[in-house]
């Protein structure tokens, strides 16, 4: 079991952060090449930068927007991110693996403040789930991800917590090392495939909303031609004139 | 707010067409639509989806929210279709999974690719018709975009959604006969008016100023040179003659040069709310007109979407930075009034006033404080309703559905709901809604809810404060 403990907070700890910060790296550089590329496509580049500064800040010091829609979910889910930066950042037993690995690092959380942040977590956490089972308009949204997520994310708070403070036999603080490390492997190598994601991207959303309401000159007729129905009148819907036989319509759909 | 009572469900719901149309054409919507019948509609959407994917921006967009999208649900609660309905396929987020669940299985590569191995079939005829019914119940009012974390931004799915649709002939059909006159038709606006019918009607309205106020308060038409093209909601000159006198009559007091042209004289731009194809080609007539005139300026009577769409689109389509400037006719008048070349008698209306924020005017944060201020200068008892400004409640029939007529019931006891009670709560004699889509909603829904409150423009109710000084000029 201990080789497998090493793996885990060795190898493969480097590959799953190497691969989440390629991964997060590679959806923030496309989406900031989609902004570039919408504003050079729309002709009188009027954007309210201002403005999306304003949005954006706001809602990444979300204190005037927690109150709004669902106050206790949202309050809870403020709670959620602290304890979720906080914790794997700033405590003192990851801080020393960091200065151990890349030479140097950043003054660790004292023990008791960390703790109270790792029971916030769990605590919100555990909120979080039941504002999703319990609230009609969020059940009917949710997908798989939406459930795995919160266990997954506490998965290493709760073995970690118990790990620092229980009493354990050898063989119990061995499995629970395992799950606290495996989970948090695992939770690295998925974090750019899902919704997680927005850890990065959020930031970008004000702005990538305002270019996108930027249309494009020209381009309704060129969505005509490509159909294969420049000439028509637009109102003409396009359903009601089949395209002509052997008319080359680009394959766009796959 | 009253949840629906059966009987009001049953009146909201009601089918508007006749089964068989609906058998024919495959599509249980209560909107109207032309005539037409269309086979293999999945492919055909898919195809107006990658032609429209590859023209514009939305590409982006649609990537960036289908990443973040964290199905938290706070955007239910400021829906005002979903507080009515209750229904869970109306939560903003849904509405748009509806899209994004398309562009994500056939338009990224993990979706297709996840397709083939599944054996997903993708795109259903079923998928097609929940969408047409889907993005006609939002009224694109954009409140849930201030409420997602995320910032997505729902009514901009909606937007496209509507315009993929429209791409395969699924238009409702008040929507696309007001279009084609305004683009092909003799009189070349949605309303169908003739210049004569134009001339006569204005003529009338200064004539009654005259009797009113004792002086000419005249409608310049077809000015040369004049600094502002005056482009209202084309309707107000059949409906709101107050509203129209009221802008005159600022105009008379400030001696500003304005005209109305004959060449294209209307504002609406059904584009907005269904396709970018007709946003752009309705925007190049206001052009022509504004270069036939020679004029500097662009002015926009009372009405949102026309406001917002000449305001945030003009410089896309039109010249870019180079682009006349678009005003409101309030920025315009709070202006005038700021500068003092505007006079209010202070006490001109002592009824209570309130004001609705037009979704396209506020949302944006552009006209939000201007028809405030101007309104406590001349109303002695001003009331707020809440929420206000940025965050406004929709009267219910934004996004074009306001035209639907079929849609009434809807709109009164679903998507004005909310609406209601904040009017009423209120106690308001009379509500301001500077709008002419708003007008013509709050008017049903005040009717349908027995509210005693009179639905008035701006100008309807400036005109009766103004002080004409003896000099000024043009006299
Ligand atoms: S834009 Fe308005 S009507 Fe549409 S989903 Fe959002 S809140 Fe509801």
């Amino acid at each position: 079991m201990q080789a497998w403990i090493e793996f885990g907070r060795g190898p493969l700890f480097r590959l799953a952060f190497c691969l989440m910060v390629l991964g997060l790296l590679r959806v923030v550089v496309l989406t900031i090449v989609g902004i570039a590329e919408a504003y050079r496509r729309n002709s009188d580049r009027i954007v309210p930068w201002k403005a999306i500064a304003r949005q954006t800040l706001g809602w990444l010091v979300p204190v005037r927007r927690l109150l709004g829609g669902r106050p206790v979910y949202s309050v809870t889910s403020f709670l959620f991110h602290v304890g979720l930066l906080a914790v794997p950042l700033f405590l003192a037993a990851h801080v020393r693996l960091w200065r151990g690995a890349v030479g140097f690092a950043w003054p660790a959380l004292p023990q008791r403040p960390a703790d109270y942040f790792t029971l916030l977590a769990i605590a919100a956490g555990a909120g979080l789930i039941c504002g999703r089972v319990f609230h009609r308009g969020a059940r009917a949204l949710s997908r798989l991800q939406d459930y795995i997520w919160p266990p997954l994310l506490l998965a290493p708070f709760v073995t970690g917590y118990v790990c620092a403070h229980a009493a354990l036999g050898p063989k119990v603080y061995q499995e629970m090392m395992l799950v606290h490390i495996y989970a948090a492997d695992l939770i690295m190598l998925t974090i750019p495939f899902t919704k997680i994601a927005h850890c990065v991207l959020a930031p970008f959303s004000q702005a990538v909303t305002a270019v996108a309401w930027k249309f494009v000159p020209g381009a309704g007729q060129e969505v005509a031609a490509t159909l294969g129905y420049a000439g028509l009148p637009i109102w003409v819907a396009n359903s009601r004139s089949a395209p002509a036989a052997g008319d080359k319509k680009e394959a766009l759909v796959k | 707010m009253q949840p629906l009572t059966e009987e009001e469900r049953k009146r909201a719901f009601a089918a508007t067409r006749k089964p068989e149309a609906i058998r024919k054409q495959r599509l249980p919507v209560r909107y109207h639509v032309e005539d037409f019948e269309v086979a293999d509609r999945p492919r055909r959407f898919l195809e107006a989806f990658a032609a429209i994917l590859k023209h514009t921006n939305y590409r982006l967009a649609l990537d960036h929210y289908m990443r973040v999208t964290a199905k938290c649900s706070r955007c239910s609660v400021k829906c005002q279709v979903y507080v009515a309905t209750g229904d869970t396929n109306d939560i903003p987020c849904h509405r748009s999974e509806l899209l994004l669940s398309v562009y994500r299985r056939h338009f990224t590569v993990s979706g297709v690719l996840r397709g083939r191995i599944l054996g997903d079939p993708g795109l259903t005829d079923e998928r097609i018709q929940e969408m047409a019914d889907s993005f006609y119940n939002c009224t694109a009012c954009r409140r849930c975009h201030f409420e997602c974390p995320m910032g997505i931004d729902h009514a901009l799915i909606t937007h496209l959604g509507r315009y993929i649709l429209s791409e395969i002939g699924i238009v409702p059909r008040a929507l696309a006969v007001s279009v084609r006159e305004q683009l092909t038709g003799a009189t070349g606006n949605t309303s169908a008016v003739p210049v004569a019918a134009l001339k006569d009607g204005l003529e009338f309205l200064s004539e009654e100023m005259q009797e009113d106020k004792g002086i000419d308060i005249p409608f310049p038409i077809d000015q040369d040179g004049a600094e502002y093209l005056f482009l209202p909601a084309v309707s107000d000159f059949l409906m709101e003659g107050e509203t129209l006198m009221g802008n005159a009559a600022v105009f008379r007091a400030t001696g500003d040069k304005w005209t109305i042209g004959t060449g294209y004289f209307d504002g609406i731009n059904y584009g907005l709310f269904y396709s970018d194809h007709i946003l752009e080609q309705v925007l190049q007539k206001i052009r022509a007109e504004a270069e036939r005139l020679q004029v500097s300026k662009i002015l926009i009577g009372e009405c949102g979407h026309a406001s917002r769409s000449a305001k945030f689109f003009y410089p896309t389509f039109c010249g870019g930075k180079e682009a006349l400037p678009v005003v409101n006719i309030m920025e315009y008048t709070h202006r005038a009034w700021k500068e003092g070349r505007l006079k209010l008698k202070p006490d001109a209306i002592s009824e209570t006033v309130t004001y609705h924020d037009p979704c396209n005017l506020a949302r944006s944060g552009w006209v939000v404080e201007q028809p405030r201020e101007l309104l406590k200068a001349f109303c002695t008892n001003y009331v707020e309703m809440t929420p206000n400004r940025q965050d406004n409640i929709c009267c219910g029939g934004g996004g074009g559905t306001v035209s639907m007529d079929e849609l009434r019931p809807y709109r009164t006891l679903v998507g004005g709901r909310m609406k209601a009670d904040q009017i009423r709560a209120t106690g308001a004699k009379y509500c301001v809604a500077p709008c002419a889509n708003c007008k013509k909603q709050l008017r049903e829904l005040v009717e349908e809810h027995a509210i005693d409150c009179q639905i008035v423009g701006l100008h309807d109710l400036l005109y009766k404060a103004i002080i004409f000084d003896s000099s000024v000029p043009g006299e």
